[in-house]
């Protein structure tokens, strides 16, 4: 359980977050300048606020980000250009990139899992959009910790390929057990990740609820606003 | 993009015409920058007389002259890129009290006026100074260990600014990974901090090489005799006491041809260095700290601070006594002053015209067909006056004036044009990463927009701004503090402070030439601290 009640003031922008997140995947929707990508700072450790902040009972807010339970995919650079993608996800267990064999075994596993096995020897250059994240969610697998935040990862891929990846981060957080956090712009992505959805709006929580709700044919009173009326009929596929 | 080959297209050429068109100005800069440049070394040919060049050669003397040149240029960049490369990753990481102090004097150390900065060693390191008063440590001031030492004074200053900026190419993005993946700062340094540093070095080892190669006042102050000359020196001795302009050229002729093959030779083994342009704003993240991190930036930044700041505390040592109170009111200080001001306000002013030419240029032959190899060119061309002596270019000027039926008058003009030359490097330093950004990030934009020239200037204004003032800034004290092309030019209506100054040390009124130091110092940081704060304005990054 990931416990969360943080305050962050940055200009006139006021945030106050307070919610508990269960295992599994959790969507974070919200408008752009709402607040989302914020509280996903202010989890990763990148940003500092003010609160508690808990995971199992234990506080993160004093923590340094590499500290932090918390491995995180952002929506550009989350990979070196200088190492190629081997050195990438192995440098998620040891910034010497020097291995031991079980760790070797790890970074396979992880290489496997993300189909990248003909790519090892390649730069991030010479990679898809969609390869480079694959790199990235392998390093998070190796890295193998309880808490995965996604901020946007995926918003420069094709749909196809966005789905692709978002069934791999689902499949991830069950099979290992995960607190996934994805921010998304999406309904669609949030209804493809199953679980949870937290909307955020003007720096707080103002629904958590089951992804079930967006696949209603009433839209539910808290999502009115997020939604819109005009929306309501072109967004969701009855 | 590099697959795709241009075709021949009058659709292509059109929009290049209109364009040059609009570059006319920079053109028009870049076209005297030359034509100058050409004129003075004709002049400078034609009383040459090839034949006793052979003769020159066969002196051990110069060969001697050579070999000392070279060997204290490549110990001088080397010990200052090493100390300096511990102390750039430092100052790039840690957030201290005086840690922008300390960039600004890194910032002015390298264009401080060579003999003020001279006479402040002295003060630490001579046989009175503080070094031997305190610790009773004599240093061997005069010969190399004091050329070196001046230079790795002006230099190491010099390397770090220059590896911050390869700092600066790093995206933030990487540092965000390196704190989560809890690097630790050797780490950081093996992965990311030495990809982009090793494509800095090699230019900065060239530019830090070619300044001590062809260094000349501290040569001439701190050398100590023939033993420890250099080139620069020995043009300055064949052109102010022999007068033999045959031996000037081939001398100069030695030194461009010495200095471009170094340069050739490094820049062949040198990695390419891309212009990578960071999208995220750069924030401050956190990377994993250690003992053993903090032991070795300590002993970075005292060693850089131990070699810095004495000298430069030692240059007001003579503030609070009764001879300073004295030299103020002397008038031929304040003589002194009102020349430097003259010649240094215009020269900067040159240069940063010129500069600006040279960027406008460069960036326009970017990544387009045909001249997408233009800019490096560009560039170096205006580093030429790093290989060809300032002296070289000053004295073919002034035969090329005299040609024209211009007399000693014309030696002003020389002084100035001359000094915008030789800051020029510097203001082209200042000036293109920025430029280059600029175009890179936004050339679809204006040109969708369809604004450019003086609109495109406007709009740009506020964020180059900063790089135009340090260009400005580096220029005017560049001129101010020059102590070669005045040597040479300087006369009875033309003593500037640095002139003044040495004439004064030379009639061993040293206590008196500190107070003129003073004042030359004051005045290089307020004219500094003017073109920062007014050309410059006050910098509001956002944080976030």
């Amino acid at each position: 359980m990931l416990n969360i009640d943080l305050q962050y003031d940055w200009a006139a922008f006021h945030a106050n977050y307070q919610v508990s997140i269960e295992p599994g995947v959790t969507t974070l929707l919200g408008g752009s300048g709402e607040g989302k990508s914020t509280l996903l700072h202010l989890i990763g450790g990148f940003i500092t606020g003010q609160g508690i902040l808990t995971y199992k009972g234990e506080s993160l807010l004093s923590l340094p980000a590499y500290e932090r339970p918390i491995s995180t995919l952002f929506q550009s650079d989350n990979l070196f250009p200088q190492l190629t993608v081997w050195q990438n996800v192995a440098i998620g267990l040891s910034s010497s990139l020097k291995l031991n064999h079980e760790q070797t075994a790890r970074v396979q596993w992880a290489i496997e899992k993300t189909q990248l096995v003909d790519k090892v020897m390649r730069f991030p250059h010479a990679l898809s959009g969609g390869q480079a994240q694959r790199v990235a969610i392998a390093r998070a697998l190796v890295r193998n910790k309880p808490i995965l935040l996604l901020d946007e990862p995926f918003s420069a891929l094709d749909p196809g390929l966005r789905e692709e990846m978002l069934y791999l981060v689902k499949d991830m957080t069950g099979e290992l057990g995960l607190t996934t956090l994805l921010v998304s712009h999406l309904p669609q992505e949030a209804m493809l990740s199953g679980g949870k959805v937290l909307l955020i709006e003007k720096g707080q929580v103002t629904a958590h609820e089951s992804v079930a709700v967006l696949s209603q044919t009433e839209v539910h009173p808290l999502f009115a606003g997020y939604f819109g009326r005009a929306h309501r009929t072109t967004m969701l596929p009855e | 993009m590099n697959g795709w080959k241009p075709r021949l297209d009058s659709r292509l050429f059109l929009p290049v015409l209109y364009a040059l068109k609009r570059l006319t100005p920079a053109l028009f800069g870049v076209g005297v920058f030359l034509l100058l440049g050409a004129a003075s070394l004709a002049a400078l040919l034609r009383y040459s007389e090839f034949s006793t060049w052979w003769e020159y050669m066969q002196q051990p003397y110069l060969w001697r002259v050579v070999r000392f040149s070279l060997w204290q240029a490549l110990l001088s960049s080397g010990i200052s890129l090493l100390v300096a490369l511990p102390v750039a990753s430092c100052l790039m990481h840690r957030r201290f009290r005086g840690r922008s102090l300390l960039l600004q004097l890194f910032s002015v150390s390298m264009v401080v006026p060579t003999l003020v900065a001279i006479l402040g060693l002295v003060v630490v390191y001579g046989r009175n100074g503080w070094l031997n008063q305190w610790f009773g440590l004599t240093t061997p001031l005069y010969g190399l260990v004091g050329i070196l030492l001046a230079h790795v004074f002006f230099n190491m200053p010099l390397a770090v600014r220059l590896l911050l900026q390869s700092y600066d190419l790093i995206p933030a993005g990487q540092w965000r990974q390196a704190s989560q993946l809890g690097f630790s700062r050797w780490a950081a340094f093996r992965w990311i901090e030495w990809h982009y540093v090793k494509k800095a070095l090699p230019g900065a080892f060239v530019l830090i090489f070619m300044l001590c190669f062809s260094s000349f006042a501290v040569v001439l102050s701190l050398g100590g005799g023939p033993k420890s000359s250099t080139l620069e020196v020995a043009i300055y001795q064949a052109l102010r006491f022999e007068f033999d302009l045959n031996k000037t050229s081939f001398l100069a002729l030695l030194q461009v041809i010495i200095c471009t093959s170094f340069a050739l030779l490094v820049y062949r083994v040198a990695p390419k260095n891309p212009q990578d342009v960071s999208l995220l704003a750069s924030t401050h993240y956190v990377i994993k700290d250690s003992l053993w991190a903090k032991g070795a930036d300590s002993f970075a930044l005292l060693f850089a601070f131990v070699l810095v700041v004495p000298p430069f505390l030692a240059i007001f040592d003579p503030i609070f006594s009764l001879l300073f109170v004295q030299t103020l009111q002397s008038s031929a200080l304040w003589q002194a002053t009102w020349v430097s001001l003259q010649i240094a306000v215009p020269a900067a002013l040159m240069s940063l015209l010129l500069g600006l030419s040279f960027a406008a240029l460069a960036r326009f032959c970017m990544d387009r067909p045909y001249l997408s190899r233009l800019p490096t060119k560009i560039e170096q061309l205006g580093n030429v006056i790093l290989m060809v002596p300032g002296l070289v270019l000053a004295t073919g000027l002034f035969l090329f004036l005299r040609d024209l039926g211009w007399g000693f008058q014309s030696s002003y003009w020389v002084v100035v044009w001359v000094n915008a030359i030789m800051a020029l490097p510097f203001v082209l330093r200042a000036l293109m990463p920025v430029m280059y950004q600029q175009e890179k990030r936004f050339r679809l934009l204006y040109l969708s927009l369809g604004v450019h020239s003086w609109s495109r200037w406007c709009l740009e204004w506020s964020l180059i701004r900063v790089s135009v003032a340090q260009a400005l800034g580096y220029a005017l004290l560049l001129s101010l503090g020059d102590m070669g092309v005045i040597a040479l030019f300087g006369s009875q209506g033309l003593v500037s402070l640095p002139l003044y100054l040495f004439q004064l040390v030379g009639a061993y009124r040293l206590e008196e030439g500190a107070c003129v130091a003073v004042v030359l110092i004051l005045l290089c940081l307020l004219l500094f601290y003017g073109s920062s704060r007014f050309i410059g304005g006050v910098t509001n990054r956002a944080k976030h």
